[in-house]
Formats: C-alpha cells, sequence, structure tokens
C-alpha cells in the first residue's frame, strides 16, 4: 500500500553533499500549485532551473545562521541550501533568456528532505559562484 | 528513503501549467518552510534578504519591489504577541492583513532609515493587494 502522505509531493534528484551521489529530494504538490499560478516564466523556472542547480552545484551550505528556528534533527545537516550557475534563466511570459548577470540561483532543502524556496539573487562580488553575504548566512560550506 | 518515481520532473512540474489562469497577487504560508511568501506581481524576481525576518523580491525587468518572504513566521507571531499583547486582536481565524505584519516590524524593530524605507514600501505593496496570511499556530 503506498504511502497517502506521498501523494503531496513530487520527486527529483539532487546532489547529496555528504557522498557526492544523488538522492532524492521532494517538493510539495501545494507549492507547486501556488508557483503554476505565478505563470509560465515561474513554472520553466521550476522545471528547467530548479533541477539543474540541485544536480550541478556551485556549492552547498549548511546551516542557515539566520534561521534559528529550523527544526533539526541530531544525525542531520539540517536544512542545505544549494548554490548554482544555471545556464538559463526566464521571463516571466517564458521567453528564455541569458542567465541574470551577476546573480546565482539558490534552492533551500529542509532537513526532511523537502525543497521549500528557490529564487535568483545577487552573486558575492569577489566569487560570482557564491551569493552575497554568504560567510555570514552560513555555518559551513559542505560542497 | 524517498521512492522516486519513473516520471520525468520537468515533465511533472510542466503538467502544472495552466495558460488560463490569470495572476493574483498572493500570500501563501508554506508548511515546510514555517514562511509566507508574498507576490503582487508575475514579473520574473531576485531576492534580497534584509533582515532576519523579511527577504525582499525585486522586478528583474524593473527593479519594483513586487514581494517578499517572511521567515519563521510561527515563531515571529508568538514574539509579536509576547512583546505586544495586543497583536492579538488583529487576528482572526488564524490570519492576519500582511500589511499589519510589516507595520509591526517597523513598530517593534528599531531600524535604520533605509530599512524602514524598504518595509514602507512592502506596507504599501500588501495594502493594494488587501492579502491575509494565514498563519496558524499562535
Amino acid at each position: 500500500m503506498s504511502d497517502p502522505l506521498s501523494q503531496h509531493y513530487e520527486y527529483l534528484d539532487a546532489i547529496n553533499p555528504i557522498d557526492g551521489n544523488k538522492f532524492t529530494v521532494k517538493i510539495s504538490c501545494e507549492r507547486m500549485q501556488i508557483v503554476a499560478r505565478r505563470g509560465k516564466g515561474h513554472v520553466y523556472e521550476m522545471a528547467y532551473v530548479l533541477p539543474e542547480v540541485l544536480i550541478k552545484p556551485k556549492a552547498i551550505f549548511t546551516g542557515l545562521r539566520r534561521d534559528e528556528d529550523e527544526p533539526m534533527k541530531s544525525n542531520s545537516f539540517g536544512s542545505l541550501c544549494y548554490v548554482g550557475r544555471p545556464s538559463v534563466a526566464y521571463m516571466s511570459n517564458g521567453q528564455r533568456v541569458e542567465p541574470w548577470p551577476d546573480q546565482v540561483y539558490l534552492v533551500f532543502v529542509s532537513d526532511e528532505n523537502a525543497v521549500y524556496n528557490w529564487r535568483w539573487e545577487k552573486a558575492d562580488s569577489y566569487d560570482l559562484d557564491l551569493p552575497k553575504e554568504h560567510d555570514k548566512r552560513f555555518k559551513r560550506r559542505a560542497l | 528513503m524517498i521512492n522516486k518515481p519513473e516520471k520525468n520532473f520537468e515533465d511533472i512540474a510542466l503538467g502544472y501549467l495552466d495558460e488560463n489562469i490569470e495572476f493574483e497577487p498572493t500570500a501563501t504560508y508554506d508548511v515546510d518552510g514555517d514562511c509566507v511568501e508574498f507576490l503582487a506581481r508575475p514579473d520574473s524576481f531576485y531576492a534580497e534578504r534584509i533582515d532576519d525576518l523579511v527577504t525582499v523580491y525585486y522586478s528583474q525587468e524593473t527593479d519594483e519591489i513586487i514581494g517578499s518572504l517572511i521567515k519563521g513566521v510561527s515563531k515571529y507571531c508568538q514574539k509579536l504577541k509576547e512583546k505586544m499583547p495586543g497583536f492579538i486582536i488583529e487576528i482572526h481565524e488564524g490570519s492576519i492583513m500582511l500589511e499589519h505584519l510589516f507595520l509591526a516590524r517597523m513598530w517593534e524593530s528599531d531600524m535604520e532609515e533605509m530599512r524602514v524605507i524598504v518595509y514602507k514600501q512592502l506596507q504599501e505593496a500588501a495594502e493594494r493587494t488587501n492579502i491575509r496570511v494565514p498563519i496558524c499556530k499562535v
């Protein structure tokens, strides 16, 4: 019998910061429906940009310094933040464009392996592969 | 251990697209992140954290403020309730007007002028959309 809760999530691959192999993360269907209501560009970003960053991250950070409220199990990394420089970006109308200059793409994954947020952010001016203020925001770089 | 279905994620994600749906400003609570995400316009956006509570969304096309992410909402509302007991009267059936959350933040926090300006812009954007935020366990 299938787990009824599993029906509320979709699944995709990500790089595991522990061993560099693939593992599976999930996104709630509710979250995907919310993003879909924002229009074509946001759906294309979710379909193409987000998986690319989870599989080809430039960095993975653990321990979000300002997320003091995050639940963290003793045997886990806590939340993860994948950082990448994807090959494409999308306008709100779905038009495919070059990646936004001097920006990186962040994907946040909870300690339950749930992808709960993703977005473009300004890159660090000294290292365009990393987000601005990464040294203040994260406790450790795992990859 | 999660068992991943065989279907390609790209196809699954694209299957959520419904071009007949018109964009409407929204504020949604995400239980996995305990956060409220507000989006007033459908533009592609980039984000910038302004403090430990709020990340602001700027349009990639115009650099205008078009939304925000409010993190740790349950805990923050609990803190507001303790710090400003009157805050509880703004909560009706587990939800609050979004602009009141931004206003409360300005009241309870000693912030520099630049950050006040951003919060005021967020508050105005929220006022225009007249959105209530489901916040839950306070």
